[in-house]
């Protein structure tokens, strides 16, 4: 079964952008004199990363599945607008849109004509999101942020998946300084499903997904920021079905991961680079383990994932 | 199939209204929301039909062309070689007729093209870029078809003349039996009227080898194309949100004997509206 798609990236490439952005405020306070002036004052922002990992897992629910896994790699793109900013209780209001995207080369990507699994052609180009969020910034740094996915797959490795999330998050590093903890919790509904289609586990019902978590971190480090993002995903109703049984299991994984950040030189009339590193531990839930099984089709409950990627904000 | 063509127009209509509407770059650092090396253009067109360098894709429906492209200045003010750039975009062609949401596959999304490109502008106007553009079909409709192109163009008293040579190097848009290679000759002669840009954009394509396989084999004429283009701006070019604009216009295509036979008519008028961004 191949019936999946993902929003994943939210922990490494997210948490890696604002790292660096964290990484590149504290350090311009002390470079005031030195650093050369903005080079975009205006209200888009422009993002972009592309990185590469041994595996993909969405939610916990494993993409780079079969006997020849390959990588995944991950280019993305974000145009941020920042609609109003203001003072007091109600902060800001951006619009984002975005595409983000999976590249696999095993037997979900272009080793597909081989294994048989998608649209069996042969195509690296396992899926392609298309989203626009809403984001409200308040004052004490909280912020609530709406956003509209749709989770398509270009090489036909699963159904598209639509979505509307919430995100409910806090951004305490002005009070914490160069330390923050940034504790959030997101809620996530399917729309538009029907049986075995359109949903991310493939299953019967569309789902509802729970993820709380925090993102430790320290910016303090001249040339690198780090953070131990820790989550857990959870299902509140039908997001995890066994496809063995139908159960919707509650819990689908527990996530453990380091970040570092490493910024590429100072801000430049070209933005801000970076690179970083990534290594995320995953406990699964019985019904995520299932989609995580080995070559042999035995299911396993730990996955590893390391990651390395180029990120850009301008 | 499709791609760079309709890329390189919606990047060209969205420069050549900047230029026409604000003047050069030049003159605009004080209050310039984006005066750092990287530029990015976006539009979204809405249009009755699409055809590719003069090969019918579809217009049984609703197509649309979502479209970005990053620029990056690597270079500017050179005596000699004024700048150099890099570009990175995609374009998109969505379709509700029979190649997209009515087609076998039930999916709206017909073509997705990927480029890189490098451009060198020298003295005098004149530009040079080579481009490698990637066509896809995510619905599947078509294999991927790989090209390198070179583009020459100057900015010649408002006439905008260009030659392009294209080689495919994998894949084929015509899906004929070998990769072709094409030539593209055109100008676009553009002026400002009270703050509004009109262009009049004339072009034809030709088969250098292997282009327009048809009945006959290869065919030299594949098409020629011309066309009337207006650009509103709705912002000014101090705006912190970039500069956006709407567009809209017509093209009257005359199609070559392997084109009209796929389209069933040696001719064709194009009809397109859309919104642009440029920042």
């Amino acid at each position: 079964m191949f019936s999946i798609r993902g929003v994943r990236r939210a922990t490494t490439v997210v948490a890696a952008v604002t790292l660096m952005l964290g990484l590149s405020s504290s350090r311009a306070w002390a470079q005031a004199a030195a650093e050369p002036p903005d080079p975009n004052p205006g209200a888009l922002t422009i993002t972009g990363n592309i990185d590469f990992l041994n595996q993909y897992m969405f939610r916990g629910i494993a993409q780079n599945v079969g006997e020849s896994r390959g990588i995944a790699m991950w280019p993305s793109f974000d145009l941020g607008i920042q609609t109003y900013s203001g003072e007091g209780g109600f902060k800001s209001v951006t619009i984002n849109l975005g595409t983000w995207n999976s590249l696999h080369t095993g037997d979900t990507g272009s080793n597909s004509d081989e294994s048989g699994l998608g649209c069996a052609c042969g195509k690296l180009w396992y899926e392609s999101d298309f989203y626009a969020t809403l984001g409200l910034g308040f004052g004490g740094g909280f912020s609530l942020g709406t956003t509209y996915t749709a989770y398509t797959s270009p090489n036909n490795g699963f159904s598209t998946v639509k979505e509307i999330m919430f995100k409910l998050g806090a951004d305490d590093s002005a009070r914490l300084g160069k330390f923050s903890m940034k504790p959030y919790a997101i809620f996530a509904f399917e729309v538009g499903t029907d049986e075995h289609m359109g949903q991310a586990d493939g299953g019967l019902e569309a789902g509802k997904y729970l993820e709380l978590g925090i993102s430790p971190g320290y910016t303090g480090y001249s040339r690198a920021a780090i953070a131990f993002p820790i989550k857990i995903g959870l299902s509140m109703g039908d997001y995890y079905e066994s496809p063995i049984d139908g159960t919707d299991n509650k819990f689908g994984y527990f996530s453990l991961a380091g970040i570092v950040t490493v910024p590429l030189g100072p801000t430049t009339k070209f933005g801000n680079w970076n690179l970083h590193f990534g290594a995320e531990y995953q406990a699964l839930g019985d019904t995520t383990k299932y989609f995580n099984a080995d070559k042999n089709g035995e299911p396993q409950s730990n996955q590893f994932i390391g990651s390395v990627g180029f990120g850009f904000s301008y | 199939m499709g791609g760079s063509g309709r890329a390189w127009r919606a990047a060209a209509a969205a420069c050549m209204a900047t230029r026409l509407l604000t003047g050069t770059s030049a003159a605009q650092s004080a209050g310039d929301p984006n005066p750092g090396a990287i530029t990015l253009t976006g539009s979204m067109d809405v249009s009755n039909a699409y055809l590719f360098r003069g090969i019918p894709q579809d217009d049984t429906g609703l197509i649309l062309w979502p479209a970005a492209d990053l620029g990056v200045a690597l270079r500017s003010g050179g005596r000699a070689v004024r700048s150099v750039t890099v570009n990175l975009g995609m374009w998109n062609s969505l379709h509700t007729g029979i190649t997209g949401v009515d087609g076998p596959s039930g999916k709206l999304w017909y073509e997705s093209d990927f480029w890189t490109s490098v451009g060198v502008g020298f003295a005098g106007g004149v530009n040079v870029a080579a481009t490698y553009t990637a066509y896809t079909s995510p619905n599947g409709a078509f294999p991927s078809v790989k090209e390198l192109s070179l583009k020459a163009s100057a900015g010649v008293h408002g006439t905008n003349p260009y030659a392009l040579v294209a080689f495919e190097l994998e894949g084929q848009a015509d899906g004929g039996a070998v990769e072709g290679r094409y030539l593209e000759l055109g100008a676009a002669p553009a002026l400002g009227l009270a703050g509004i840009a009109v262009a009049v954009p004339v072009k034809v394509g030709l088969s250098l080898d292997g282009y327009y396989e048809g009945l006959r084999g290869d065919e030299r004429f594949g098409f020629f194309s011309m066309g009337g283009n207006v650009t509103v701006p709705l912002s000014s070019d101090r705006s912190r949100f970039g500069r956006w604009s709407v567009h809209g216009g017509a093209d009257y295509v005359r199609l070559g004997d392997s084109n009209a036979l796929r389209l069933g008519d040696n001719s064709k008028v194009i009809i397109s509206a859309g919104i642009g961004l440029s920042y």
